[in-house]
Formats: C-alpha cells, sequence, structure tokens
C-alpha cells in the first residue's frame, strides 16, 4: 500500500540523514585530555571580579596569591611571607623561587601593586571594598611590596587572596575576564564550548565542561566522555557510581555549612524558645544517614571543629526532640500548629531537604510551607529580610571575622551578612574583642542561625585518574597535580 | 497590502513584547548591580555602578535610550560578562535553529507517515498501535526521554555521545527527544484530518475516475488535510525556535533557551531583552511562513482575506 511506501521513504530519508552525520569518536577528542564535568561555568577568569565558586576555583589553578591558607585556616605564605611591622604597615617578600607569568615574564612587587592598587579603580568590582582601608602600597624593589593601612586591621593579612596579575596587562586593560593570565600551575588555553586550561609544568591539558544535569554528569563519566567530577550530585547516584568498576568514587570530610536562617524581627522567632524547638524538630542524623554523602557531620558553628579559632567541640548538639520542641512551643505561649514559611531556591537537593524537614517538624507541632524560588528572586527576598526561615550553605569560609559580618549588629545589608535582623549587644562586644570561643557559644545558644551539617565532599574519577582527591572547602587544587594513566 | 498589513501587525507585536518584558524584568525582585557586587560592596560603590549601568534613570528614559540603541542594532553588552549581546546571539541562536530544524524533520518524517498509515488503518489493529505508541511518545517528558536515550545510544550502545556540542553527532539524541514528541502530535492531527476529508465526495470522484490510491491520498486527500498540520507544525516550530530549556539544559546544548534563563537568573537585563526579542522575531517570522503555506496548501485562501 502506498501510505507503507512512504513510511518507508520518510524513514529512509531520516537514516540517511543520520547517518549522513559524521561518526566520531563519541568520547574525548584529545586521548591525554583530562575532561572535568562541573554544574556551573565560572562566570570570570579575571580574579577582581570572581565570586562565583567555579571561578574562584579555577583562578586558583591560574594565579598565585600572596596568602593561601592552611588545613586549620591559618593564613600561610603562598607567593611571599610577610612580616608585621607596625599594626598598619605590613611588608611582604615574594618567594625567590617564583615562577614566571605565563607569558614568560617574572612578576614582581609592581605586578602586586598593580593588581591591588587597580581594586581602588574598578567600579564594578565586587572586591573594592575589601581593601578601601589601605592608604598605599609601596613598591620597594623587585621583590618586597609594603602595604600601608589607613587603620588597624588584624585580619588584613588574610584578605591577600587576589590572584596576582602583571601590571603590563592591567595597564592595558587586557580582558582577564576570558583570557586570563597569571603564574598559576595551569595556564589558560582557550574558552569556546569548554574551557582549556593546560599545566605549565608537563603540557597536560584539562577541560571544564559544563554539564547542569547531575545525571548526565554520572552518564558522561560512564561512558568515559568525561574522567572527572566532584560534588553536586545526589547520595544515590554517588553509591551507583560506588558499584562500577570503571569508576572511582574518593570521600572526604566538608567544611562548607549549612543551616537554617531566621528572620529575628519575626514576633514568633524572636523567641529563643522557638528558635530552640525549630532546633529539637529536626533529625539531622537521619537526613545525613538517608539522603547525604558519606562523610557529612553534623553542625554546631559556621567555622568546622578543625578550624584554628575554634573551640567549639564541647557545644552541645540538638537533637531530634519533637516532644521537648512542642512544649518550647507551649512554653513560648505560641498557638499550635505553629505556621512557618520556609524559602528555599529551586535546586532539586534543597527541595528534598525541605520536604524532609517539612515531615520531621509535623510532629512538633510546626506546620511548614515551602516555597521554592528562583534564586535571584530567593537571595534578594534574603537579603531584604523578606523572609521567615531560608536554607543557605556558607562555602570556602576561612577567617573569624565571618561571625560579626553575619551575627554583628552592623552588619544588616548591604553592610553585611545578617540577614536576619540579629541584635544583641553582649555579641557585639564579644566579637569586638575577638573572644571567639565565646562568642562562638553564645551564637550556639542564641540560634540566630539553626546549624544543620558539613556537607561530605566526594570526587568520581575514571580509574585511570591518579592524583586527586576532594579538598574540604570543595577547591580544585589537585588539577595541578592529577595525572592520567594509558 | 498583505505585507503592509502584516508588517503593521508584527511591529505592534514586536514593539509590544519589548515594552512587556522590559517592564517584568524590572518588577521582578533582584538586582543587577547586587548580582555583580555581591554582599560585600559599600553602598557607594553600589550607587556608582548603578549610575554607571545607567540603572537609576526612570524606567521609560531607559527603555527610550534601550529602543534608541536597539534601532541602530546595538544589543549592548552583558552586564556580567561584558561580552557584546550580538557575539552571544551568533553562537546560540544558530544552535537553537540546528536544533529545531532537525526536531522539525524527525517529527515531520515520523509523524506524518505514521499519520496516514493510521488514518488508512482506521479502527484496525494497526491504528490501535500507531495511536497507543504516540500517545505514549506525546506523554514522555524531555527530562525523562532525554536520559533515556543517553543511557540506551550512548551507555549502553555506545553509538552517540551523551551530550555536549563538540562532536557533529551530538545533536541527534536533543532532537530525537524533540522530534518523537512533536512526531506524536502529528501522528494524531494526521491521522484525525485525513479521515474528515477520506469520505468527502471529491475524494471518491477521484476514485471513480480510476486514479491509484497513492494519487488520491497523496494529491487528493492530503493536501486537503493539510491546513491543521501546518497550523501545529508552525506552533511547534515557533516553540522550538523559542528555545527548549529542558532539552538545551539536559544535552548541554548553548542554544537560546538556556541563555534566556540564565539570564534571567542572573538579573541580565540586556540579554535577557535581546532574547525575548530573538525569541519573538522568531514566532512572527514562522507566522508569516505559515500564512504564506496556508495559500500553497489551499488556493482558495486569500491572503489578506
Amino acid at each position: 500500500m502506498s501510505a507503507l511506501n512512504v513510511t518507508k521513504f520518510f524513514m529512509g530519508l531520516l537514516c540517511v540523514l543520520i547517518a549522513a552525520c559524521s561518526q566520531q569518536n563519541p568520547s574525548k577528542l584529545t586521548s591525554h585530555e583530562i575532561v572535568f564535568a562541573i554544574g556551573q561555568m565560572p562566570q570570570n577568569l579575571d580574579p577582581r571580579y570572581a565570586t562565583d565558586a567555579a571561578s574562584e576555583r579555577v583562578n586558583r589553578l591560574i594565579y598565585q596569591s600572596l596568602v593561601d591558607f592552611d588545613a586549620n585556616a591559618k593564613p600561610v605564605p603562598s607567593l611571599a611571607s610577610w612580616v608585621e611591622v607596625s599594626t598598619t604597615e605590613y611588608r611582604f617578600t615574594l618567594n625567590k623561587n617564583r615562577i614566571l607569568f605565563h607569558h614568560q615574564t617574572p612578576l614582581t612587587a609592581s605586578d602586586v601593586k598593580a593588581t591591588y592598587d587597580s581594586l581602588a579603580t574598578l567600579k564594578d568590582a565586587p572586591h573594592t571594598a575589601e581593601f578601601a582601608n589601605i592608604k598605599s602600597i609601596i613598591a620597594e624593589d623587585n621583590d618586597t611590596v609594603v602595604f600601608v593601612l589607613k587603620q588597624a586591621d588584624k585580619h588584613f593579612v588574610d584578605k591577600l587572596i587576589i590572584g596576582i596579575l602583571p601590571a603590563q596587562l592591567i595597564a592595558k586593560n587586557h580582558d582577564f575576564s576570558h583570557q586570563p593570565l597569571g603564574n598559576g600551575a595551569l595556564e589558560f588555553v582557550n574558552w569556546q564550548n569548554k574551557l582549556i586550561l593546560k599545566r605549565v609544568k608537563d603540557k597536560q591539558t584539562i577541560s571544564f565542561i559544563e554539564v547542569k544535569d547531575p545525571t548526565v554528569r554520572v552518564l558522561k563519566l560512564l561512558h568515559g566522555e568525561v574522567d572527572l567530577l566532584q560534588g553536586e550530585l545526589p547520595p544515590e547516584l554517588v553509591k551507583h557510581l560506588q558499584t562500577k568498576s570503571e569508576i572511582i568514587v574518593k570521600t572526604g570530610m566538608g567544611a562548607n555549612f549549612s543551616y537554617l536562617g531566621l528572620n529575628m524581627q519575626d514576633p514568633v522567632l524572636k523567641q529563643l524558645k522557638v528558635r530552640q524547638a525549630i532546633a529539637h524538630a529536626i533529625d539531622r542524623n537521619a537526613i545525613i544517614t538517608k539522603v547525604m554523602v558519606s562523610n557529612t557531620r553534623v553542625a554546631s558553628a559556621i567555622l568546622p571543629p578543625e578550624h584554628y579559632t575554634n573551640n567549639n567541640i564541647a557545644l552541645p548538639i540538638y537533637d531530634y526532640n519533637p516532644m521537648l520542641a512542642k512544649q518550647l512551643l507551649r512554653e513560648a505561649g505560641v498557638k499550635l500548629p505553629l505556621k512557618l514559611v520556609f524559602k528555599t531556591s529551586t535546586d532539586a537537593q534543597r527541595v528534598r531537604f525541605a520536604t524532609i524537614m517539612q515531615a520531621q517538624m509535623q510532629p512538633a507541632g510546626i506546620d511548614l510551607e515551602i516555597r521554592s524560588l528562583d534564586w535571584g528572586t530567593f537571595f534578594e527576598d534574603v537579603k531584604q529580610g523578606n523572609f521567615q526561615l531560608y536554607g543557605l550553605t556558607w562555602v570556602g569560609i576561612k577567617t573569624p571575622e565571618i561571625y560579626a559580618k553575619a551575627f554583628g549588629s552592623h552588619s544588616v545589608p548591604p553592610n553585611g551578612f545578617n540577614r536576619g535582623r540579629y541584635t544583641d549587644a553582649e555579641l557585639d562586644k564579644l566579637l569586638v574583642d575577638e573572644n571567639w570561643p565565646v562568642a562562638t557559644s553564645r551564637i550556639h545558644a542564641q540560634l540566630p542561625y539553626i546549624p544543620l551539617w558539613y556537607e561530605g565532599q566526594f570526587a568520581a574519577m575514571r580509574k585511570e585518574i591518579s592524583n586527586y582527591s576532594p579538598k574540604s572547602d570543595g577547591n580544585w587544587d589537585d588539577l595541578a597535580t592529577i595525572s592520567v594513566g594509558k | 497590502m498583505f505585507l503592509i498589513k502584516k508588517i503593521a501587525s508584527f511591529a505592534t507585536v514586536i514593539f509590544g513584547v519589548l515594552l512587556l518584558t522590559f517592564l517584568l524584568i524590572h518588577l521582578v525582585p533582584g538586582d543587577p548591580v547586587e548580582v555583580m557586587l555581591g554582599e560585600s560592596a559599600s553602598t557607594a560603590d553600589r550607587v556608582a555602578l548603578r549610575e554607571d549601568l545607567g540603572l537609576n534613570q526612570p524606567l521609560i528614559t531607559q527603555f527610550g535610550g534601550y529602543l534608541n540603541k536597539l534601532s541602530s542594532g546595538d544589543f549592548g553588552q552583558s552586564i556580567h560578562t561584558k561580552t557584546p549581546i550580538i557575539e552571544m546571539l551568533k553562537t546560540r541562536y544558530p544552535a537553537t535553529v540546528k536544533l529545531a530544524l532537525l526536531s522539525l524533520l524527525i517529527g515531520l518524517c515520523i509523524g506524518i507517515p505514521l499519520g496516514i498509515y493510521a488514518a488508512l488503518k482506521a479502527n484496525h489493529w494497526q491504528d490501535i498501535v500507531v495511536t497507543l505508541v504516540s500517545v505514549r511518545l506525546s506523554a514522555m517528558p524531555a527530562f525523562w526521554l532525554g536520559p533515556m536515550l543517553m543511557l540506551i545510544f550512548a551507555v549502553w550502545l555506545g553509538w552517540l555521545p551523551v551530550s555536549g556540542m563538540e562532536s557533529n553527532t551530538s545533536i541527534i539524541l536533543p532532537a530525537l527527544t524533540l522530534g518523537f514528541g512533536l512526531s506524536a502530535i502529528l501522528t494524531r492531527m494526521t491521522r484525525t484530518s485525513l479521515l474528515e476529508v477520506l469520505n468527502d465526495d471529491y475524494i471518491r470522484t477521484a476514485r471513480a475516475k480510476g486514479l491509484s490510491e497513492k494519487t488520491v491520498i497523496l494529491r487528493h486527500a492530503l493536501r486537503a488535510a493539510l491546513l491543521p498540520i501546518i497550523t501545529i507544525v508552525g506552533l511547534q516550530m515557533g516553540s522550538l525556535l523559542a528555545g527548549t530549556v529542558i532539552t538545551e539544559t539536559i544535552f548541554s546544548w548553548d542554544g537560546i533557551g538556556r541563555m534566556l534563563v540564565e539570564s534571567i537568573e542572573k538579573r541580565d537585563y540586556p540579554v535577557t531583552q535581546a532574547c525575548v526579542l530573538v525569541v519573538a522575531l522568531s514566532y512572527v517570522l514562522v507566522n508569516l511562513v505559515t500564512d504564506v503555506l496556508y495559500r500553497l496548501a489551499d488556493p482558495r485562501v486569500k491572503f489578506g482575506g
């Protein structure tokens, strides 16, 4: 019959069209290229502008900064060592054996000066305000640079983590955002559909491709189109990868702090007993065991136990006790069920946590309404204080100054990160005195945040990959040493 | 006259879309300055940047300035990446067009023959099978069908890449994901339209004249049944050209749909406006083509009638 012929014709045409697309090796184009699949491409490879996690992680590989942090988050020399000449003057001496910029010119004190000077003149750089306290920068010679401050800042050194750029290119308004050039372990090659970097010491090529969907990232790893992925996967996919002989999954402790933020101006939430009730209405251990990757730890404070300021090991954990939570609510004079609105982003894992907490809070007499909003709207609401509860994570926090910025009475947005509008004169004094242990205990007792967990880190890689491990803050520093077998 | 009327109506639509988009994006919470500078920036820096970007001006002034630039073909640049938007569109839009055309082709190649076949075998088991398959296909969302196709054709069979745009064959799976959904709709539409005309007098006359069944179906019946199919194809093509965000995201296909969503997330106003403009223009153009196709399919249809 003619219809069958028509069908045959069209099907044949379709087959020809598909076959016409020349078959290439679907896996990597270069055999020794290491392909790293990430959920979000870096937004800006100019370290003066970068604020997103991916950009900062890549920039750590392309550029070198004066200072870095050790495992206990103490500032340590990276490109330079320093001496505190006075409370307002720091002298940095660049390492003798520092490597050249990728375009083969030497890195000198003038480059350091030009980098930090340029921050003051850029109108749209997010880090400008952090360096507003710099009075002058003096390049004494090729190896020595002196920072003079307007007023004393004990944590000034901690801020010098911006990658150093060549002065000559800064003067030419070079587009570092798209063509970065530093003196880090990896040098920039190209950035079209994928970001390609090359390791300076052995010319190993490392490519970053953006694959937003976690399931697709896993499929690409299994298919051999990518060699490595790190974090941002639901635990069931991690468990699935652990069963595959061709894949190695490495896990490690995390230091990124997840929490519930509370609006302290809300008439109900301003009562301590209500906040305590919410803390006792969440079964963190159950969530960690059931829907999180291994090595996730229950958290008590923003800075993890291994942090150098840490004395929070003795801090009690708010255990899951819905009966106690209900009793606390009754004592606070709250009519049950207590209706609360919880705002979160549209991220699937976040919504999942919210749904679980909603179920866990029910026996405690808390009726949680979840509002999942697009990131722009959600974050704007958080900054404006337009919320009762919200969920977020602090990523890569190293300095204890975060306590002042997150809970100080003067740090309400836009002057800081005190999004819950928490005011506490006693805490303010402790923060000014930098009495971190007591301040941490007070925050833990007053609960302007409900601490949740430090999510475990993991990396999954093809078995040919070696010398790569996940880091507690999720950085990708091991790309400087990663190797691929044949 | 037809053309003048059409152009006038399209210009009104485009202006309306531009105005509405401009107002809506400025009304939703979120601010590009906040996204760019983060929370650490000082108030003075925020004010300075807002001034620099012209965001401190009244909305009407901003809109006027935007239209003025647009009239000289200047889409502006991305607030975040500083890339000229025209450069972004030059890579993103062709990717979407390529995917849309291949998806449409797949949809047509599968949908129309299957629809004809189902109509000719109406109420027989073959018709029931085709109907069942097309209903199943139209019920499969892209976020499920896409990964299933990846699993089968990339991971298990190893024939095609999972996602991305590096290889020439990368387009096949996203195009199949979109094309299958489209083919299901076209199958149902072709079957229904054809059944409506198959018992008409002129078909009986054509058969009585001794024409072959092939000629009767393809030249007489199918042509008469084409109008609703063209309508559906036009609508579907419009939405394909607007970018299919889910499919583009799953397959890491850098098309205009992803670009639009990402720009909204970052409150990158100029990019959002440019994307919406391109999408609106696509719809308008597809509408125009649809009108012309009506005339070709049925000479009784008059332009401007």
